[in-house]
């Protein structure tokens, strides 16, 4: 029970914070609201502003739980104290009005909105085992708190601008996991607050009222809002957007672009993808006023909430869109390939015929992982409402989103184009308030959970039990989340038998935010990546050194020697296009190996940072371009001083076709040519100790513990024989087992 | 211009290191059992066990072909057994027979024999089995029950 107290405390402080914050700053900016729209876009506009006071908290590494508690308490006081000084703004720029909602409409509504309110709320405050959100959302959360702040991680998550995981952070400090989903849960209310005024705004109050319910009672709109996740925030803010750029439009005050253009920047901050709402307000603005400057306004503002993640990430990564654009910002964190694979597998999720893509993700969602409800198969009615000026707005605001939509068609990246087809769904059913109710009625009994189980079985919802034994931790927290996440099995296997300090290698997804070990997954980041692929190499034949090319030619003197590719790697579809590795170059006179010297000077063309994976003598390391491999791409050695060598030796592997040439260096001309001779490839079998190799070369990187999820491929093969890996059994549970590395006898451990 | 970098500290070989032995076990208790069911095994996540039908065959992956002994642990449950009387098993590898046994017992079983090298391809997946003679129905389902599996694979000497 105190847990959900603390939870609830957390959440209430920082949701209070955020309005406090923005009505502080509508305050000031001398903005009159009405009342029902003041409230969600007070809180999503403090939200920003509280999302810049916790990163700078965090970057100062001031990030104790009083600075967090000093903070909000002063968000949530300092406007309460004014206000009892000043009088309230009196009335709205434009008070609702309108339509009046037939008789019963009212009372049904409510109904509907409390039985999935009282849903959703208990599935918040009780135990987070979401995905995404106890793995990565609230696993930095928690690691930067442990480290009183930001501390650089190689994670292409952590790359990822962190803007709502901000305002979870105080309210996590408060009141841990729970206390962050039911502060999503607060922006999922804000949400649906703001679309019901903007019907308001429009003198079509049920019209808003329905697309609020539309949006609210959405069945992944249910699972997101209510867990530790950031697309219902993401899309409470690009709806605000869109709100203040409106009233702007009204009230011809460029103040009004003030909250505008901090919005737009802090969509950049929620999420990447949201970041599109800037390209809508900035074109709106300039449409209207056919002048730039209010534009810059906003991208300037927007640069104030969104710059501090670029920053950071400059600093961190070297790319300030990292992971993304690596081919641009050349960096050794992320691997292109591994990027390119991850943004064509997000462009398709395995839907061979888009077309479907509408069927998929109103009713199926197994494949894009949520449903947004059937009633959302009407949207192409929407396009009634295009004979509203209102409509139109809200349509083109919908399709600039759509545009970023197809950067990654899950089911709950369409969450930020809700509130603008909802509404414009609503006002495409003009004065039919009955139609409404209907829609509305059909929507409550489809979005239902049971319901959504009937026909989208394998879709990501919510439970259809409410959660109220769970929330108040009257199941106890621990018991429920052994049954409801294996993430979290797997975190506390970890958390039980790895000593504090000690890195965990993962092939099984762990819930991150439930471990303080650190927990490295193989595709999040190139380090861990290259450690996947060293473990590969040990069992998989086609990454094993089982290819030996020998140029021999006549001797030599050279200063430079260069392997160089003339052809493209093939292209392979979507997910795999063709790299070039090396495991091992050498050089040899006479037949013996020139003896590698610390004088020698490496370096390769892509990837330079692992040139040296292909001079450690080891078979189970390897140099990868990591991404297509292309006409050009080369590995060089300067030795310092002239060498005569007569045979260049290249150790690789099947799972490529590519066949470079050797080229010496010319030193007068400053030419490369060709030493002439011979050349072989013949197939040669790896060292038997290479899964030894395997485990020594991520012993030598700092991590000692491999945790192996027994459905993952190769799974077999340490369990066949653990000990011929260098591993023993550390623990087994959660259909995986946590492996030590068996130190190598008489060598100190590099970390 | 890329970074350029020293060699780095060279890797040395490992000296009295035994080399790995291929072993390719499928126990029930393993979480990946019941993805590699090819047939007639009822496999139970719940259970370290699993019971089986007449003629139970999993999938092993590629590996070594060489020193490989097939290896079997099983039990002959009480009850079928008294309905059943003894039975006999045949264990297969890739559909080769490698043995027949008859047991007149129930019980826990351990059994294990050599595998000739050609009876395996090396880097291809493989298959093992067993079949027993007799089948028991059970009272309700009718589902014949062979014996109850726990585990079964391929191991290198």
């Amino acid at each position: 029970m105190i847990q959900a107290f603390a939870a609830i405390l957390g959440a209430a402080l920082t949701s209070g914070a955020c309005y406090g914050a923005g009505d502080l700053l509508i305050g000031k900016l001398g903005v009159k609201l009405n009342r029902t729209e003041r409230a969600p876009l007070a809180f999503i506009l403090g939200a920003a502003c509280l999302h810049l006071a916790v990163f700078a908290i965090l970057a100062l590494h001031l990030a104790y739980w009083p600075v967090f508690v000093l903070l909000l308490v002063g968000l949530i006081a300092i406007p309460a104290w004014r206000a009892g000084f000043s009088p309230r703004e009196a009335s709205a720029s434009r008070p609702g009005g309108g339509a009046k909602a037939p008789r019963g409409l009212k009372p049904a509504l409510l109904i509907l909105f409390g039985a999935f309110t009282v849903l959703y709320f208990f599935h918040a405050l009780a135990p987070e085992s979401s995905p995404d959100g106890s793995s990565y959302h609230l696993g930095f959360v928690a690691r930067y708190l442990r480290a009183r702040g930001f501390e650089p991680v190689e994670d292409l998550y952590a790359a990822f601008s962190g803007g709502i995981e901000m305002v979870f952070t105080p309210a996590f400090a408060i009141g841990k996991h729970s206390a962050a989903a039911l502060t999503h849960f607060a922006f999922l209310i804000a949400l649906a607050l703001a679309v019901f005024a903007y019907g308001q705004r429009l003198g079509k109050p049920w019209a808003g009222a329905a697309a609020a319910f539309l949006v609210y009672a959405s069945p992944v709109v249910g699972i997101d809002g209510t867990s530790a996740y950031v697309d219902v925030a993401a899309a409470a803010i690009t709806f605000s957007v869109f709100y203040w750029i409106e009233i702007w439009d009204e009230v011809p005050d460029d103040r009004l672009l003030i909250p505008a253009g901090l919005l737009t920047g802090y969509a950049y901050a929620a999420k990447y993808t949201a970041f599109a709402i800037f390209f809508y307000a900035a074109g709106f603005v300039w449409w209207r006023r056919r002048s730039l400057r209010p534009a810059l306004t906003i991208a300037g503002l927007a640069l104030l909430t969104a710059g501090p993640w670029m920053f950071k990430n400059g600093v961190v990564f070297h790319n300030p869109v990292a992971p993304f654009a690596s081919e641009l910002f050349r960096n050794r964190y992320f691997h292109i390939a591994t990027i390119q694979q991850l943004a064509n597998r997000f462009q398709r999720y395995e839907i061979a015929n888009l077309w479907s893509l509408p069927l998929e993700v109103t009713v199926r969602g197994f494949k894009t992982q949520g449903v947004i409800g059937p009633a959302f198969l009407l949207t192409p009615a929407a396009l009634f409402s295009l004979r509203f000026r209102a409509g139109r707005r809200l349509l083109a605001a919908a399709a600039v989103l759509l545009v970023a939509y197809a950067a990654n068609i899950g089911t709950r990246f369409l969450i930020p184009e809700l509130p603008f087809l909802a509404l414009a769904l609503a006002l495409a059913m003009g004065n039919s308030p009955g139609l409404i109710a209907c829609l509305a009625i059909f929507h409550a009994v489809t979005s239902w959970p049971g319901v959504v189980g009937q026909y989208a079985p394998g879709a990501w919802r919510l439970s259809g039990r409410v959660l109220y034994r769970e929330a108040l931790r009257i199941v106890p927290q621990d018991r429920y989340l052994r049954q409801a996440s294996r993430g979290y099995v797997l975190a506390s296997l970890i958390e039980e038998h790895v000593p504090k300090g000690e890195r965990v290698l993962a092939l099984a997804a762990v819930a991150g935010a439930y471990t303080s070990r650190e927990v490295l997954t193989g595709f999040h980041a190139a380090f861990s990546e290259d450690l996947e692929d060293t473990l590969s190499i040990g069992w998989v034949e086609y990454s094993q050194p089982r290819v030996l090319e020998r140029w021999r030619f006549p001797e030599r003197n050279a200063r430079r020697v260069r392997v160089e590719l003339d052809a493209m790697g093939r292209p392979d579809g979507w997910s795999n296009d063709e790299q070039w590795s090396i495991h091992e170059l050498r050089f040899f006179h006479q037949g013996t190996e020139l003896p590698r010297r610390p004088q020698w000077r490496l370096s390769a063309w892509p990837n330079p940072w692992d040139v040296q994976l292909a001079f450690d003598n080891s078979p189970a390391t390897r140099w990868k371009t990591w991404e297509r491999a292309a006409p050009g791409d080369y590995m060089e050695v300067d030795f310092g001083q002239p060498q005569t060598l007569d045979e260049v030796r290249v150790e690789t592997s099947w799972d490529h076709q590519l066949q470079p040439e050797v080229k010496l260096s010319d030193e007068p001309s400053r030419r490369w040519n060709a030493p002439g001779g011979d050349f072989h490839a013949t197939p040669v079998m790896p060292d038997p100790n290479i899964r030894r190799y395997a485990t020594r070369e991520l012993a030598l990187r700092g991590v000692d513990y491999l945790l192996i999820a027994d459905d993952s491929p190769g799974s077999l093969d340490f369990r066949g024989d653990p000990e011929g890996w260098g591993l023993e059994l550390a623990a087994q549970g959660g259909g995986a087992r946590l492996y030590r590395i068996v130190p190598q006898a008489g060598r100190r451990q590099e970390k | 211009m890329p970074e350029t970098y020293a060699p780095p500290e060279q890797r040395q070989p490992f000296e009295n290191f035994r080399p790995y032995r291929s072993t390719r076990l499928i126990h029930m208790s393993d979480g990946d059992a019941g993805a590699r069911v090819v047939r007639d095994v009822y496999y139970d996540p719940s259970q370290p066990w699993s019971w089986t039908g007449q003629h139970p065959t999993v999938r092993l992956p590629a590996g070594s072909n060489q020193n490989l002994r097939y290896v079997i642990d099983f039990a002959l449950a009480g009850a079928t057994f008294k309905d059943t009387g003894p039975v006999t098993l045949s264990f297969y590898v890739n559909d080769h027979l490698l043995d027949r046994v008859r047991y007149t017992e129930s019980g826990t079983k351990h059994f294990e024999t050599p595998v000739p090298p050609d009876f395996v391809t090396e880097y291809k997946e493989a298959t093992v089995a067993a079949e027993i003679d007799k089948v028991w129905f059970a009272k309700g389902d009718r589902q014949r029950l062979g014996f109850i599996l726990t585990s079964i694979g391929l191991k290198q000497e």
